[in-house]
């Protein structure tokens, strides 16, 4: 019995320190790059690594006038949000009608989001340049935000499927009677009930848009450049300037983090019940 | 129109699905269809544009640097699944354990999961730097030899595992923290007055009741490293040689460096097959196990 207990508390001082050591191993890269990011060059450049130092912010004063850095920053937000604007407005009326409505082919049309949604970014994007061009689309906000929609569209449908799924469908019968259409019963019964599931796939969208790379590289050159690519321009000169670098990065990091502490919740659901679903 | 219409099911439910319909169009059918045609073509971008059939296809296949890319992003893939799953799920059960409020902690473990793949890259890059990153430091520190990660063939590829293991194992951990809460406390509860061991518990109850979940995870864990793109492309480029090459860091470069399009979308279409092969074996075997 003794031992038993011995054996228990040990098992529980373990889960402790394994946890503590994960959270400590999460941590320390974006801490180290952080401080890589406030040393001067001289600092930054010491063997061995230096722990303690004085803090620069010249890294980050030099982005702030690095207009190229800056505009990608700003390309980002504006594509982000057209992405979950587009996101939403497909998906909410598809959602509805695969599960509510009386559609044949529905599992048609799950399979089809489901290869959109695992197939490589490539295969989609190489085949697209000459397109893009000529139709105009190409290194613009609005083309790359309809591209992402390959990626976005059928996550945000599986997630605001499992939402409308939680709906009593009577609600949908009483509203019909009443002489509501369809479109009204999404709008003003579906839409309202489900806006914690909304937000929850929104934030998820902008995190996939916000972080996406190779489809940004194959559809913009300069005007739409995302954040990413932004980030990646420092990548050249990697050995010399670690403090440009480490910044960009710690910039581009910046949104998401707010949105892990904002919206910890809905991510977990979102990524939950997208793994569920997809 | 009302023969269309009984096809369709209703009217609103076509005009509800619409949007969606042609966006996916757009999105997909149209560059999986043209992208069929361009790999049967020696396409450069340019004014060359001939149909070859199948050559691109057969020159791949019978090409050894194809193998290698192949072979290479089924080792990253395999290695670096295998290891977010098992610490992913670890880690869920550890937690799972603790008597605290796990929501800070559980935010904290997210955090890499919320960074880009191609920042995790430049920050890796700056830790494993052979002559000034931390990482060799803390290894002389525990008087491990210093390594050369990224620059050398034989420890290129195991360093950008461990980077995906950083970036990813989160996932993995979100997921089946959620599947152990959600479990039915009344037969834990009972093996528990029975006198069983913790231990016990876990692998008789808990495991067989998590496994579709888990297996679940293994697929998109899958699926998502087969993929790999960013971290490659940000830190070794598929180098040194052709060490690290996964298949779409070596489509990027027959299509933009080397203006071998229909080349690129042949790899590509081979490649997406494979896929589609993996995924549905890993199906079948997530419904035997569900069966049983």
């Amino acid at each position: 019995m003794l031992r038993q207990t011995g054996m228990a508390n040990f098992q529980k001082i373990w889960a402790y320190l394994f946890t503590v050591g994960m959270i400590l191993l999460s941590l320390f890269p974006v801490y180290w790059v952080l401080t890589v990011s406030l040393k001067s060059k001289r600092d930054s450049l010491a063997n061995p690594p230096l722990w303690l130092f004085e803090p620069v912010t010249s890294s980050y004063l030099k982005l702030w006038n690095h207009d190229t850095f800056k505009e990608t920053f700003f390309n980002s937000i504006i594509i982000t949000l057209i992405g979950i604007v587009l996101s939403l407005a497909i998906a909410l009326p598809t959602a509805y009608a695969l599960v509510r409505l009386k559609l044949k082919g529905k599992n048609l049309v799950g399979i089809w989001l489901i290869l959109a949604y695992m197939l490589p970014e490539f295969l989609f994007v190489l085949p697209m340049f000459s397109l893009y061009q000529w139709t105009g689309l190409y290194d613009t906000h609005l083309g790359l935000a309809l591209m992402y929609q390959v990626h976005v569209l059928p996550l945000s449908i599986w997630l605001l499927s499992s939402f409308f799924r939680e709906i009593n469908p009577a609600i949908d019968e009483a509203a019909r009677i009443e002489g509501c259409s369809h479109w009204q019963i999404l709008t003003r019964i579906y839409i309202p009930c489900t806006l914690p599931g909304l937000v929850a796939t929104a934030i998820l969208n902008a995190i996939w848009i916000w972080n996406e790379l190779a489809i940004a590289l194959g559809l913009t050159f300069s005007n739409a450049q995302t954040v990413t690519l932004g980030v990646t321009s420092f990548r050249g000169y990697a050995a010399l300037d670690w403090g440009a670098m480490t910044a960009a990065s710690i910039i581009a990091i910046i949104p998401m983090l707010l949105f892990a502490v904002v919206a910890q919740k809905h991510i977990v659901k979102g990524i939950t019940l997208g793994a569920v679903k997809g | 129109m009302a023969k269309a219409l009984k096809a369709v099911g209703s009217l609103s439910a076509f005009w509800f699905i619409l949007p969606c319909l042609l966006t996916l169009t757009f999105t997909s059918v149209y560059p999986v269809s043209f992208g069929l045609i361009v790999s049967m073509t020696n396409w450069n971008w340019g004014n060359q544009f001939d149909f070859i059939g199948f050559e691109n296809y057969l020159g791949l296949l019978s090409d050894s640097e194809f193998w290698t890319v192949i072979g290479n992003t089924i080792t990253f893939s395999v290695s670096a699944t295998a290891i977010e799953i098992a610490l992913g799920f670890y880690l869920a059960v550890q937690v799972d354990k603790l008597k605290v409020s796990t929501e800070l902690i559980r935010a904290v473990l997210m955090m890499p999961l919320m960074v880009s793949g191609i920042v995790v890259a430049l920050m890796s890059k700056v830790m494993f730097d052979p002559f000034l990153g931390i990482i060799n430091h803390l290894m002389r520190v525990f008087g491990m030899g210093p390594s050369a990660f990224y620059g050398a063939a034989n420890t290129a590829m195991p360093s950008i595992v461990a980077v995906d293991v950083w970036w990813q194992t989160a996932f993995v951990f979100v997921i089946m923290l959620a599947g152990l809460r959600g479990l039915p406390n009344d037969p834990l509860e009972a093996a528990r007055v029975e006198g069983a061991s913790e231990f016990m518990i876990f692998w008789k109850i808990s495991f067989p009741m998590l496994q579709p979940l888990l297996l679940t995870v293994v697929i998109i864990r899958t699926i998502d490293t087969l993929k790999v793109f960013d971290i490659v492309f940000g830190t070794t480029g598929g180098g040194p040689g052709l060490a690290t090459e996964v298949v779409q860091t070596f489509v990027y470069r027959t299509a933009y460096s080397y203006q071998q399009i229909g080349k690129a979308m042949a790899t590509m279409i081979l490649f997406s097959l494979l896929i589609l092969l993996i995924s549905l074996a890993l199906q079948s075997l997530q419904r035997k196990v569900e069966s049983s």
